[in-house]
């Protein structure tokens, strides 16, 4: 029996395979398209006066260095006018996520939950089910205070489970993309 | 005589008197219990070719007389034991000694193999094909929980791998045909990617040391193995359908073998469909399961002393994790563990897949020569390539779901120079080198930071072991060395990135010893014991970010050792009577160095809020247990088994219980075999029931919620075999979780979001020819 044709396929195979998974390359580094790095949370008075903006930044993502976020001084029994941008800063040039929230609005829903006394958080629009974003939103400061107010972006929440409507997130569900909190100071 | 002979694997062929003579040749047989080798009285053995059966009698002995010279199968049952078939050509009076599966749970490695070829100290059990085939519908690791001292570790119904004696993942190795399966063994929630309808049986070894399987072993090694083709010349094959209720799930393999004139081949292909799975109040939505595995193996015998077999095996799946469980950060994961139903219950049940899932390949591709210089010798080569492809698809904003957020590729190969040789004075020595590379790679198409980086690993190992036997005493010893080279490339997780490139070298080695005393026929005793080291994976030095299944990140140590393992254990088998038998089973293994995830005193902040961070650490860890089975037969037709296994599991720094440990556990069955029915034969019923105490041993503190409290379920399955001329249908029916019982298990991830999987009814159809 002729083996050698046996043998040659002995060492083929094996060779193969090695030489197909041998490396040395780098790894390629991904492109972070979907990374919220940035949330400004811009507050215009009504009426006038000095605008605040609320921000926290986090321009290596998850990890790295801490993020810095900073908080804002309020006007006692002033209404502000929220509207908030979210921007990816990591990548060039610099990603507005916004536009991909308002897009998939019916799949998102900002909540706000306050521990400053008086203060009080109202959604000025919409999905085209009538359902709220919080995109742009307007704050409402009574008497001086101060405390935190958490801005949580919902995706995929259930908008019509009981008080989601009303901002209410017990019932919300979904996953939570987004979770910071401000210090704020009514005075 | 060696492994030349056993060619003719259970049947030994004994020519009494060499006379042929036309017409008038005498078959003659014995049966025995492969687990015990005690003689099966009142067998039927059915003589296909000439429709003629036989009964055997009170010592196991059958007999056909006035045969004619050719080729035959023999078909042999027996209550209450898997029925088997062989391929005779006879042309004298002949004599055949037959083995039939009645004790299924007392099988062994080296019942299984022979005693000549896999004689060991090391204690293992092993699962039958028809096993496997009545539990099609459930995967690998859920079938070796059949074996005491097996757990699984899930993540749903549809992802888990097997814990062995309180370890799993990367302590546990895994071979596939001879082969460690090299993929992301890792994750808890990645599964072993093999289908168990490859395997004529899957093993499990509690050993203390596994000197010739790998170096990734802390002690147990699961063995999935096929059998060498029949030596008949003629196409056989099974057909094999099971339906489960929960879930309508479909599984079909088909198997055919044949020993061709070139070349003996075996094909087995598997297809299976599932869709949500039901707890008892709730569909758990998107569970889903799509599978289809093909497997071909092909046997070469190039003279008598150079035997070849070519493998190759494909695993495709697709699986969906349960909707609910998929959270951002830890307000969503306290909000998911109060709720009544999951979010995102569905009030319909689907077939539909959706993100979270995971899709998985695994392709091998064996090579296995062995060269018989002479009856005392042999050399062995054996190549080993695999490709291991696992993508992850998370929710993600803005039409991402489709774009995996975890993608890996892995290119493995394996290469073995074995050598075997037999010594004058009855000592066995088996020799090895091993040459392993691995090439793990991050496809960058996800757009997110890899948890684990791209990293190539180097091992090279040598073995050594010494066998003899000397009357009722067996004994071995043995050692390896590995020396593991890793080679990373990290990216840094600050701006802006950069490639950085590290090297890790371990040099390990392992000793083994044990002994066998056998006592009496009826009770032989084990002793092993075992140090050895296992060099921290890739995962555990530079796993960098958010785990999103566990809500934390995890952060890998660059200066962890390896750890030192030494594990003892002892084993004993007795039976009584014939009617009674009791294996036990204690061991106890300490860990110096044992890696595990400790969380810090410390919460990361990031834009979803903040999150615990897990960090590497290494402490000192011992591990005991014991494992029961007890199967005892009062009459020939009622069996009753009973299993029990318990682990204890203790960080001994920290002073702390080490968690993922099994809780202890019961199971108990009643069989009841009744009389043949015209053509149905085999028929039974068994009752099982199973009770999972409550983990105690875990503190709140160590756990986001409390370990769910203890479980009993009751199952029960009908069966029965319709022999026909040339082929064979077997049926049964069974239901699993017969009370429709509410419960959640402490290895299960999803117990945190949902309910268990309640009642299923299994229909299983197997055609054989």
């Amino acid at each position: 029996m002729n083996t050698s044709k046996y043998k040659f396929l002995f060492i083929l195979i094996p060779t193969f395979f090695i030489l197909a998974s041998c490396g040395d390359d780098d790894p390629v580094i991904p492109v972070e398209e979907e990374v919220i790095t940035t949330l400004n949370y811009t507050l215009t008075p009504v009426s006038g006066g000095d605008v605040v903006v609320l921000t926290f930044q986090d321009l290596d993502g998850d990890g790295g260095n801490a993020p810095t976020i900073s908080g804002g001084i309020l006007s006692t029994n002033t209404i502000y006018q929220g509207s908030i941008e979210l921007l990816n800063e990591s990548e060039m040039p610099v990603e507005d996520i916004t536009e991909e929230i308002r897009t998939e609005d019916l799949e998102h829903q900002f909540f706000f939950n306050s521990t400053v006394n008086g203060l009080s958080v109202t959604y000025s629009d919409t999905d085209p089910n009538g359902n709220p974003v919080g995109l742009t939103n307007s704050i409402t400061t009574t008497d001086a205070a101060s405390g935190t107010l958490t801005v949580i972006l919902r995706h995929q929440p259930d908008k019509s489970a009981s008080g989601v409507k009303e901002g209410d997130i017990t019932n919300a569900g979904g996953e939570t993309d987004i979770e910071v909190q401000f210090d704020i100071n009514v005075q | 005589m060696y492994k030349i002979k056993r060619l003719l694997f259970l049947i030994i062929l004994l020519p009494i008197w060499g006379l042929s003579q036309d017409c008038a040749i005498q078959l003659t047989g014995l049966i025995l219990d492969k687990g015990t080798n005690i003689p099966l009285p009142y067998s039927n053995v059915y003589l296909e070719e000439q429709g003629l059966g036989a009964v055997s009698d009170s010592t196991g002995f059958f007999k056909f007389i006035q045969l004619c010279e050719g080729d035959y199968h023999l078909d042999i049952s027996h209550i209450g034991c898997e029925p088997t078939s062989h391929f005779i050509s006879i042309s004298k009076d002949t004599f055949v000694q037959i083995y039939l599966n009645h004790h299924a749970e007392l099988l062994d490695e080296v019942v299984i193999h022979g005693k000549s070829n896999d004689n060991s100290t090391q204690i293992s059990s092993t699962v039958s094909r028809e096993n496997i085939e009545q539990n099609s519908h459930k995967n690998l690791s859920d079938i070796l929980e059949s074996i005491v001292g097996v757990s699984s570790l899930k993540n749903g119904s549809g992802i888990s791998k097997p814990v062995i004696h309180g370890l799993y993942g990367n302590r546990v190795a895994i071979l596939n045909n001879g082969i460690q399966q090299s993929g992301q063994q890792w994750g808890n929630d990645h599964a072993p990617e093999i289908d168990p309808f490859i395997a004529n049986h899957l093993s499990v070894i509690k050993g203390a040391s596994a000197l010739a399987y790998g170096s990734n072993s802390l002690g147990s090694v699961v063995l999935v193995e096929t059998d060498k083709i029949r030596q008949d010349p003629h196409l056989h094959g099974s057909v094999n359908y099971s339906f489960h209720s929960n879930g309508l799930g479909n599984t079909l393999n088909t198997q055919l073998e044949k020993n061709g004139r070139w070349a003996a081949w075996r094909v087995s292909g598997t297809l299976k469909v599932q869709g949500d799975s039901k707890s008892p109040d709730y569909f758990l939505t998107n569970t889903g399961k799509k599978e289809g595995n093909i497997a071909i193996q092909l046997e070469k015998k190039i003279s008598d002393y150079w035997h070849n077999s070519l493998y190759f095996s494909s695993f495709n799946t697709q699986i969906g994790v349960l909707r609910g469980s998929h959270i951002g950060n830890l307000t969503d994961l306290s909000d998911a563990i109060g709720k009544e139903e999951p979010f995102f219950t569905e009030s319909n049940f689907s077939y539909e897949i959706n993100a979270p899932r995971q899709k998985v390949h695994h392709h091998l591709v064996k090579l296995e020569s062995k060269y018989f210089f002479d009856d005392h010798r042999i050399l062995k080569f054996k190549y080993g390539g695999q490709l291991n492809n696992r993508q992850e698809f998370d929710i993600r904003r803005g039409n991402r779901s489709d774009i995996p957020a975890l993608s890996l590729e892995q290119y493995s190969n394996f290469l073995e120079l074995a050598y075997n040789q037999e010594l004058e004075n009855g000592g066995l020595v088996k020799t090895g080198l091993q040459f392993n590379l691995v090439d793990n790679t991050n496809n960058p198409e996800t757009g997110i930071l890899p948890l684990i980086p791209n990293y190539d690993g180097r091992t090279s190992s040598a073995y050594f072991i010494f066998q003899k036997e000397m009357g009722n005493l067996f004994y071995e010893l043995g050692g390896r060395y590995d020396f593991k080279k890793w080679k990373v490339a990290t990216i840094s997780n600050s701006l802006p990135r950069i490639i950085e490139r590290f090297t890790h070298n371990f040099h390990n080695y392992s000793f083994s010893t044990g002994i066998k005393y056998t006592f009496s026929e009826g009770l032989k005793t084990n002793l092993n014991a075992g140090y050895m080291l296992r060099a921290p994976e890739v995962n555990e030095l530079y796993s960098s970010g958010l785990h999103q299944g566990v809500s934390g990140i995890e952060e890998g140590n660059r200066t962890l050792n390896s750890e030192k393992s030494i594990k003892v254990m002892a084993s004993a088998d007795w039976y009584f009577q014939k009617k009674l038998f009791i294996q036990a089973l204690v061991y106890y293994q300490n860990i110096q160095d044992y890696i595990y995830l400790q969380p810090q005193n410390e919460f990361r902040l990031t834009i979803r809020g903040a999150f615990p961070v897990f960090l590497y650490e290494q402490t000192n860890a011992q591990l005991f247990g014991t494992d029961i089975l007890l199967s005892y037969e009062p009459k020939e037709n009622l069996k009753w088994l009973f299993k029990y296994s318990s682990v204890n599991g203790k960080d001994l720094t920290n002073n702390l219980a080490l968690i993922n440990i099994p809780a202890n556990n019961l199971f108990t069955s009643f069989t009841w075999s009744f009389k043949d029915i015209q053509k149905l034969t085999q028929n039974s019923i068994s009752i099982n029931a199973k009770y999972v105490f409550e983990q105690q041993d875990i503190l709140q503190e160590q756990d986001f919620l409390a370990p769910p409290d203890a479980y009993f379920l009751l199952g029960v399955t009908v069966g029965t075999n319709l022999q026909l001329n040339h082929s064979k249908i077997r049926l049964s029916l069974s239901i699993e979780n017969l009370l429709n019982t509410t419960y959640r298990d402490y290895l299960n991830r999803l117990r945190y979001f949902a309910d268990d999987t309640g009642m299923n009814v299994i229909l299983n159809l197997n055609y054989s020819f």
